[in-house]
């Protein structure tokens, strides 16, 4: 949602600004009509009480009346805004409104009709010939109701727009929920996790591209499948003649005299266990190259823990060399893939064994919040040396046989599980040794 | 102990199978399931170590189908298949171990050592029969503090009558640790052999019970 590009901002903006415009769009209409039809009956009173004033005025210019005009004013005078005045065409002044203190009357032209300036509207008419009488209005009063109601027509919008757009933010962001959450489900997808999504809850207009997208899934999970079920047979078509070799050789180791010979076959024999090692790791590499690292279900990691120490265990080069400690935690469960993790686990394992000191058991710790710590004894490595030992065929300075590839392979396959791992010499908590610690997240 | 190995790479087979007998088990070899079934039809087995890509099956097929029947014999699975869910299928079909190739041979008999000592084979990896002091792992027998050496066939009758020390073992028994179908085998084998180990661990130790068979004096 931080992006600017994103679809929902777009419409909450311009679905928002769109809104805006109309809300605010139709209260101006409404409320210049209001001024123009404001406007307009003032006119009408104005010129109605004009009309109505002219017979009076008419009977006090021809000299009756003068003293009813003149006590006529101060009776309706609460009522009476207008000021009026009657004028022969000289500019003589014959009829004006008593009161003083009065500002001078409008300058308005004599001509029949409405006129107006900035603080009155006037309105003028012949009454008799070259006499003419004229009306005018303050325009406050007029404004005064026009702001009235020009209030009452923006206050409701002024309230119910931000409503409104709370509304529209709502609405847009559940309508567009769905597409977050296919958004999410194919961000999530990757080399590590191909499981397909689930189609249930997206609606009828994003089921077909999920359903598209389960299909590449499946196409792409069986391409890797077949790269990995290459990678499991090419692994029997090698192992099994390497094992056949080491074996056989092994056997004349056993049956040739001390000597020469059986020297020279025993290092046949290492070479060809160092040829084997290389190539289960050239093969775990291919996997982990190829293979995913997350599932689509949790396994308990625990179980394949154990597993694999029970297994390392059996080797005689191993036996009482591992030391388990799951501290309480007797299931782990991840959503990881169970051969990723063995993979994983198995070279983190075995480089500890591997450079680690024979004399000291290996611990492999499992705790509760998905880290998994595996600590052996030996010499502490530098700092520049430990930042380079995830890379290929990196080696410590240590005269142990290994391969160069464990803690590559791990580093690999922890990347695509969605973990970390961290590498500390000394371990946590002693002054020497080695530690890789591998954090699995929910 | 008499020993089913099925396993079709030949380089392979012959290595264990040489290195089994000369440990003292008999050994027979099928290269594939047809044969595997052949064998467990007229012979019955202490361990049998199977292979799981094979050229007329699939060994978990195989083993799966040993457990339907209710066979109770222990079974170690010798494959390539190197990931832990095969571990897991393997050991979920009903496997008893699970080692991967390639191996040690050395490793191979532990773990054959091991899981006949699950199945009370051997009551510990060492124990002593009055003055006898054996180590079954390393296959050592001291007599009175003396290391007295013992060939494969010796070993196989030993194993035999160690496996219920002061019982009487058939002579049957004994035979069918011995027998191996690529061995010559006379019918006076088992006298033979019995013989020989008499003289080595002392004539008192083995007692002959007639009409039954023979029995390891523990007193």
């Amino acid at each position: 949602m931080t992006n600017s590009n994103s679809m929902t901002r777009k419409l909450i903006s311009w679905l928002g600004g769109a809104t805006l415009l109309v809300w605010i769009a139709a209260p101006t209409i409404a409320a210049f009509i209001f001024c123009n039809n404001v406007n307009e009956s003032s006119d009408d009173l104005l010129q109605a009480s004009a009309e109505y004033r002219e017979p009076e005025l008419i009977k006090v210019l021809n000299g009756k009346h003068v003293d009813q005009y003149n006590n006529q004013l101060p009776t309706y005078k609460k009522y009476w805004t207008y000021r009026e005045q009657v004028i022969n065409k000289y500019g003589v002044v014959l009829i004006s409104e008593p009161e003083e203190g009065q500002q001078p009357f409008p300058d308005a032209p004599l001509s029949n009709g409405f006129w107006g300036n900035a603080d009155y509207r006037v309105y003028t008419e012949e009454i008799q010939d070259g006499v003419y009488h004229q009306l005018a209005e303050p325009l406050d009063g007029r404004r005064t109701t026009i702001a009235k109601g020009a209030l009452f027509v923006f206050l409701p919008t002024l309230v119910l727009l931000p409503f409104s757009l709370a509304v529209w933010w709502i609405v847009i962001r559940r309508s567009l929920r769905p597409i977050e959450v296919l958004r999410q489900q194919i961000g999530s997808r990757d080399g590590g996790n191909l499981s397909p999504m689930d189609l249930g809850d997206f609606p009828a207009e994003l089921a077909p591209i999920a359903a598209s997208v389960n299909r590449l899934l499946d196409r792409l999970r069986a391409a890797l499948e077949a790269e990995r079920e290459f990678a499991a047979n090419s692994a029997h078509e090698l192992r099994t003649p390497i094992a056949g070799s080491i074996a056989q050789m092994q056997r004349l180791v056993a049956e040739l005299p001390n000597g020469s010979a059986k020297m020279r076959a025993r290092g046949i024999e290492q070479a060809l266990s160092s040829l084997g090692r290389l190539v289960e790791k050239v093969l775990q590499l291919a996997q982990a190259e190829s293979g995913v690292g997350m599932a689509d279900h949790a396994i308990d990691l625990v179980r394949s823990v154990r597993l694999e120490i029970d297994d390392l265990r059996k080797k005689p080069q191993y036996a009482g060399r591992l030391h388990l400690n799951v501290d309480g935690c007797t299931t782990l469960m991840r959503k990881v893939d169970v051969d990723a993790f063995g993979i994983l686990l198995r070279n983190l394992i075995e480089n500890a064994l591997i450079h680690g000191l024979p004399t000291v058991p290996t611990t492999v710790s499992v705790q509760t919040d998905g880290t998994i710590a595996i600590a052996n004894a030996g010499p502490v490595v530098p700092l520049p040396d430990l930042e380079g030992l995830t890379k290929r065929f990196s080696r410590g300075a240590t005269p142990a046989a290994g391969s160069g590839l464990g803690l590559h392979i791990a580093n690999m396959v922890i990347q695509r599980i969605g973990g970390s791992l961290e590498l500390a010499s000394p371990a946590r908590g002693r002054n020497d040794g080695f530690e890789a610690i591998i954090r699995i997240p929910q | 102990m008499r020993i089913l190995l099925i396993e079709d790479d030949d380089d392979l087979r012959s290595a264990v199978h040489d290195h089994l007998v000369a440990g003292g088990h008999a050994v027979d070899w099928a290269e594939g399931l047809s044969g595997a079934r052949g064998h467990a039809a007229v012979a019955g087995y202490d361990v049998i170590l199977l292979d799981v890509h094979l050229p007329d099956g699939n060994g978990i097929d195989y083993l799966r189908e040993l457990i339907k029947g209710l066979d109770t014999t222990p079974v170690i699975i010798l494959t390539a298949r190197d990931r832990i869910s095969h571990r897991i299928e393997g050991l979920n079909a009903g496997a008893d171990d699970y080692l991967v190739k390639p191996f040690d041979l050395g490793e191979l008999s532990a773990r054959i050592r091991a899981v006949a000592r699950r199945q009370g084979h051997f009551p510990e990896p060492q124990f002593s029969v009055g003055t006898l002091s054996i180590q079954a792992a390393e296959r050592r027998l001291f007599r009175d503090g003396q290391e007295v050496h013992l060939s494969g066939r010796e070993w196989a009758v030993l194993d035999c009558l160690l496996r219920r020390p002061g019982s009487v073992v058939s002579k049957g028994r004994i035979e069918h640790a011995l027998y191996s179908f690529n061995s010559e085998f006379e019918s006076n084998t088992v006298e033979v052999y019995v013989s020989r180990l008499r003289k080595k661990i002392g004539g008192d130790r083995i007692a002959t019970v007639r009409g039954s068979g023979y029995r390891l004096v523990v007193t």
